[in-house]
């Protein structure tokens, strides 16, 4: 075949070692090359106040997040809204609960979730994706299998039956959304390792005897890091927004327990209904973090792209 | 090439047997049964339910007469919360309304997500660039439960220019909101892969010698660049045509148009154990036939994958 | 019921008095051109077959598709529908009914007697296992139980057509109010022949037939249904609408803004928004009474030990203020209740019940006495309790409202719990929960289909309550003539042992255009028949 022809001329086998040599001080290029990049760090540090906010920002807060605002309920349209007099710098919800409250102790949830979550399942799909396009054959038809029951299985009816027998808490919904999740990215990244796979320097290194997985990791894996960072950054927020329809079916967190995804959710019914704020400032949060995610991705893209070296 | 397609198709037969079995006990371990209710059945009422919908059989009786009526009469069962209709009768009606906006959502996406894609990619960090990310986050900001209700307000109360919801056979001014609704999120990410890949692509070795050697840049672009550069959109565009043709439960529920998406949440809510299984096998055919036709396009864009289907 | 007084049903017809059985259009009203009535509907229908039809929406439909013997009118009293009356036995075990001459099927057929029979016999045939086959063991038709368990055949059942316009039906007890169980879309006549020709697909808009004032002309799942005017009604000449149409809209703000954008005639109200709407359209927003109840049940089987002092069940209704949930919580003119039975019922008073009258400080020492004799709350032993109900938001704020109430008072600890309606009903009906939200909607316009619940050897009896005079008395009612004083009774004891916490009746909310006449705002169960309604110029 063609490639093994240019595969056994000898500038290959020098390109394929050079490649190597050059791949140790890529993590370090890659740190700087990010660091450079102002939207990205000033992003970075977004999220990290959002950490702190999520962290500590109950101590602010004149309400506790499920107390109710007795003199609000029944009013809320005309006199819940934001207000620095009685305490509800953001306002009350439908219920007459301070929204700033609420919304601290849903970032915190949301950004937990979210992050482990997405990370986790798009971890998962990213390695079985690679698996799958590397080895081909009987691997991949296995790993393709699984992905279509994935993608076929109505999860409602899943979410339904691992809350009758496992019950609820924060972790159970973890791992069932990375369950109901793991092909995340994995049709992407078995697309890319396929057409990687077939490229000269992969088959220089091949020939110069490196097991599969070092290949994968130190040759395919920094060739599409950038797919698997820009997926990871549309899977966290979307995890975010997941979360609601988890809880929803009983499986995670419950009232008066909260999270972005209940908050923006319960805003956008009653949208059309004259109160935005319970729309706004969870949605608020939720874009500064998804703003941020997207151009740590982007930096993070262009940080690890290799061709830069 | 077909020899290929020929063996993957053989392989949709154990992963379909797979997740009608895995389906078929999940419904069963669900709490409830179909004929659960508010008002709980007599035993004699539910035992008579039971047994003219087969229920009361053995689990392996019902799996295996499941089996048989699909195979050997193309017959996916009757609906337990719409008497008067089969699993065939609901998917013949609301799939080919799924089927509409789901396509034209999907020429949606890839008509304005890719030149998008492409053209930020070639002005990076140009006013294009920004329009291109601005785009973006606004349509993740506004998920599709935002961004509907929003838009029934503006162009059906405000303006009147479209109907608020229903389907009325499919007349295009019943299709447009549906369709755009559903794809404005899946647009924003389709560019945004397009620019990403294109960037990644047009840095490579090969296309710094074809500029070196002096081609245009148009050639540059159209002969050498994008068609590598869509291989990431069309694996993501893959699984997110299926999840389109096949519904979105909210556009589905929001604007009343009968498609199949609410009937796969409907039937899990009323534990129409025969919808949800002949709905899981509907998706699960349609992703088979995705991604093979994902493959099959990879395959035709880039040679070397080609050849690694023997 | 109280149309038929039992004085005169010896064996004399007892003729319908009233006539408002048509659109009951004032002299002198400008009619619209465009006579199409359109709707919202929250979700498809279980079926347009009147033996299948489970829902609400459905049977509305079916109403429109069919005719039974009787119709309701405006207020709910039984009104003739293709019978003319009825003579009931000296035992009040035999029903005979006379029907009208004149009525017809869709395609020019007679409506006759033998079509109810043939009916009647459907809805109980173990073949056909229509879940609905227990509203006909309500009715207590003679063999009917026997026939839903397969002990005899379908013929077995007490009911016979002695010529072709005179029904017989024989009842195994007597039943008060068996008559007025006849307006419900179970005992509607069907279609001997279509059915027999197109089995399982006689629905269909291309193959019913009907014998109501419209008939199906297109019909998509999940989507819209459409009837038009049946030229073969019997009183064809006084319907008004030329055509209905149901959209199935589940979302309800979007529907009220399809209202808003003139797609509709009738919607639902969201949760919460009645206030807004009735100051920004007075004419259009409504509420009204409906005949629900709704209610937090103790699990009195194998709860919380708390749960078996009467004062600590007590002190939690007591210290639930009512007037918040319903006015400042749900805010859809809702009732605050006190007792279990909906006010709105026919022929039940309320009786007087001493926390009802209190004012809400009064009823919050109360409890606060209560507890701490009890020994639990503050200063006492904890109290913690898990509350379950539902997904559903509406659900979900009156659970986080009365908890918060509970802890603030009494210092209870109670955790919410929200489950998928079906696993929420499994858990519920199994006793495996501490406390549960529950709701019931009346069956029929008689206070037994409430107080039923709580007899001990109820299937819904989801608190497990036994009470020995309970169950006493509402046996004797069931065949009693003038059951009102054993209710009272009842309710007392309820009060008194507080099994359950009534929490407030329903109130139907609703947007009707101020064009439509005829909807019957003032029937309790919200039966509307399109052939009385009509739309008046604007």
């Amino acid at each position: 075949m063609r490639t093994r022809k240019i595969m056994n001329s000898p500038a290959y086998a020098e390109a394929a070692a050079e490649e190597m040599i050059n791949s140790r001080s890529f993590w370090v290029d890659a740190r700087m090359r990010f660091f450079k990049n102002k939207m990205a760090v000033v992003s970075l540090t977004m999220l990290f106040l959002l950490a702190l906010f999520a962290a500590f920002g109950q101590v602010f807060a004149q309400w506790s997040y499920e107390e109710i605002d007795w003199s609000l309920l029944g009013k809320i349209k005309e006199q819940g809204g934001p207000n620095w007099e009685n305490g509800h710098y953001f306002g009350v919800d439908e219920l007459g609960r301070d929204l700033y409250a609420r919304v601290v102790q849903g970032s915190r949830v949301s950004l937990l979730v979210g992050f482990l979550a997405g990370i986790l399942a798009v971890c998962i799909g990213s390695t079985m994706g690679a698996i799958a396009g590397y080895y081909g054959g009987r691997t991949d038809q296995i790993i393709m299998g699984a992905f279509n029951i994935t993608l076929s299985i109505p999860y409602i009816i899943f979410f339904v039956v691992w809350q009758a027998f496992f019950g609820r808490s924060l972790e159970q919904m973890i791992l069932v959304m990375v369950i109901i999740n793991w092909t995340a990215g994995l049709l992407i990244v078995r697309g890319q390792v396929q057409t990687l796979k077939n490229k000269e320097f992969i088959d220089a290194a091949r020939m110069l005897g490196m097991s599969d997985a070092k290949i994968i990791f130190k040759h395919i894996l920094p060739n599409m890091l950038w797919v698997i960072v820009i997926y990871m950054s549309i899977s966290i927020p979307e995890m975010i927004m997941y979360e609601s329809l988890v809880s929803f079916l009983g499986v995670g967190i419950q009232e008066p327990n909260t999270s972005w995804g209940a908050l923006i959710s319960e805003g956008a019914k009653t949208m059309t209904f004259g109160t935005l704020w319970q729309l706004g400032y969870p949605a608020a949060f939720f874009v500064i973090a998804q703003v941020s995610l997207y151009y740590i991705g982007d930096g993070l893209r262009d940080a690890l792209d290799p061709k830069e070296r | 090439m077909l020899n290929y397609s020929l063996r993957r198709m053989m392989a949709v037969i154990p992963t379909l047997f797979i997740l009608i079995v895995i389906c078929f006990f999940l419904m069963r371990l669900a709490p409830g049964g179909p004929f659960t209710s508010e008002r709980p059945l007599p035993p004699a009422v539910m035992k008579n339910v039971l047994e003219r919908y087969g229920l009361d059989e053995p689990l392996y009786v019902q799996l295996w007469t499941y089996i048989k009526n699909i195979l050997f009469h193309f017959d996916f069962g009757p609906s337990f919360s719409q008497k008067d209709r089969t699993v065939n009768d609901l998917i013949a009606q609301g799939f080919p309304v799924t089927l509409t906006y789901g396509f034209f959502s999907a020429v949606f996406v890839l008509v304005l997500g890719i030149p998008l894609g492409v053209v930020a990619a070639l002005r990076h960090n140009s006013f294009w660039d920004y329009v291109m990310t601005g785009l973006a986050i606004f349509s993740q900001i506004f998920p599709n439960f935002v961004l509907a209700p929003i838009m029934v307000l503006l162009f059906t109360l405000s303006w009147g220019l479209l109907p608020g919801g229903g389907w009325n056979g499919g007349q295009w001014p019943y299709v447009i909101m549906p369709a755009v609704a559903l794809g404005t999120s899946y647009m924003a990410s389709v560019a945004r892969l397009t620019r990403g890949s294109l960037l990644e692509t047009l840095s490579a070795p090969y296309i710094r010698t074809a500029r070196a050697k002096g081609l245009p840049e148009r050639t540059v672009l159209w002969r050498h660049a994008l068609k590598p550069s869509l291989l990431p959109v069309i694996s993501y565009m893959g699984p997110v045509f299926v999840y389109m043709i096949t519904g979105s439960v909210f556009i589905d529920v929001f604007f009343s148009t009968g498609g199949i998406g609410q009937n796969f949440i409907d039937a899990a809510y009323t534990r129409d154990y025969s919808v949800i299984l002949g709905l899981a096998i509907l998706y699960s055919v349609l992703t088979f036939a995705l991604t093979l036709m994902v493959d099959l396009v990879y395959a035709w864009i880039d040679p070397k994958v080609r050849s690694g289907l023997k | 019921m109280k149309i038929f007084t039992y004085a005169l049903a010896l064996t004399m017809t007892t003729a319908l008095s009233s006539q408002a059985i048509a659109a009951n259009v004032p002299a002198g009203t400008k009619l619209a051109d465009d006579q199409t009535y359109t709707y919202r509907m929250l979700d498809e229908s279980s079926s347009v077959d009147p033996q299948l039809v489970e829902d609400t929406d459905g049977s509305g439909i079916v109403r429109d598709l069919f005719e039974g013997l009787y119709n309701q009118d405006g207020n709910g009293k039984s009104v003739p529908g293709v019978a003319l009356g009825h003579t009931v036995s000296d035992d009040n075990m035999t029903y005979t009914f006379t029907l009208r001459q004149d009525a017809k099927w869709s395609d020019g057929n007679p409506v006759t007697a033998h079509d109810f029979v043939y009916a009647w016999k459907r809805a109980v045939t173990p073949e056909l296992a229509s879940p609905y086959a227990w509203y006909m063991e309500l009715m207590s038709i003679k063999n009917g139980a026997e026939i839903i368990a397969g002990e005899m055949g379908p013929d077995a059942l007490g009911v016979s057509a002695s010529d072709d316009h005179t029904l017989v039906v024989e009842l195994s007890q007597p039943l008060p109010y068996f008559a007025d169980m006849v307006a419900h879309a179970t005992t509607f006549p069907a279609p001997k022949w279509a059915i027999e020709a197109h089995g399982n697909e006689w629905t269909r808009p291309e193959n019913i037939v009907g014998n109501g004032a419209f008939v199906l002309t297109e019909h998509v799942p999940k989507e819209r249904t459409v009837r038009e005017r049946n030229a073969m009604y019997w009183d064809n000449e006084n319907t008004v609408l030329d055509k209905v149409v149901s959209l199935v809209i589940g979302d309800d703000a979007q529907a009220l803004t399809r209202y808003r954008a003139g797609e509709l005639d009738k919607t639902d109200i969201p949760a919460g928004q009645y206030p807004t709407l009735k100051e920004e359209l007075p004419n259009e927003a409504i509420a009204v009474p409906r005949l629900c109840n709704y209610y937090f049940s103790y699990n009195l089987a194998s709860g919380p030990e708390a749960f078996q002092d009467v004062r600590v069940r007590k002190a939690l209704a007591l210290a639930l203020d009512r007037n918040v949930i319903v006015d400042q919580v749900l805010q859809g003119g809702q009732f605050p209740a006190y007792n279990f039975t909906p006010a709105a019922t026919a022929g039940f008073d309320v009786p007087s019940i001493d926390y009802a009258d209190m004012t809400q400080a009064e009823r919050d020492a109360m409890a606060m006495e209560l507890m701490a004799e009890a020994g639990y709350g503050k200063g006492g032993e904890p109290l913690a309790f898990t509350y379950l109900y539902n997904t559903s938001e509406a659900h979900q704020q009156v659970a986080i409202v009365a908890s918060q109430m509970w802890k603030q008072k009494l210092g209870v600890d109670v955790t919410l719990e929200n489950q998928e309606w079906k696993v929420f009903l499994e858990n519920r009906g199994n006793q495996n929960f501490e406390m549960a939200r529950g709701a019931w909607c009346g069956d029929y316009n008689e206070a037994s289909t409430f107080l039923d619940l709580l007899v001990s050897s109820s299937g819904y009896n989801d608190a497990k309550y036994n009470n020995a005079r309970v169950d006493e008395l509402m046996a004797s009612a069931k065949s009693s003539q003038a059951p009102g004083p054993l209710y009272t009774e009842v309710e007392q004891i309820l009060a008194d042992e507080m099994p359950v916490v009534p929490v407030y009746h329903y109130s139907a909310n609703m947007m009707l255009k101020d064009n439509v006449e005829g909807w019957p705002v003032n029937n309790v169960q919200q039966k509307y028949y399109s052939k009385d309604m009509y739309k008046v110029a604007e």
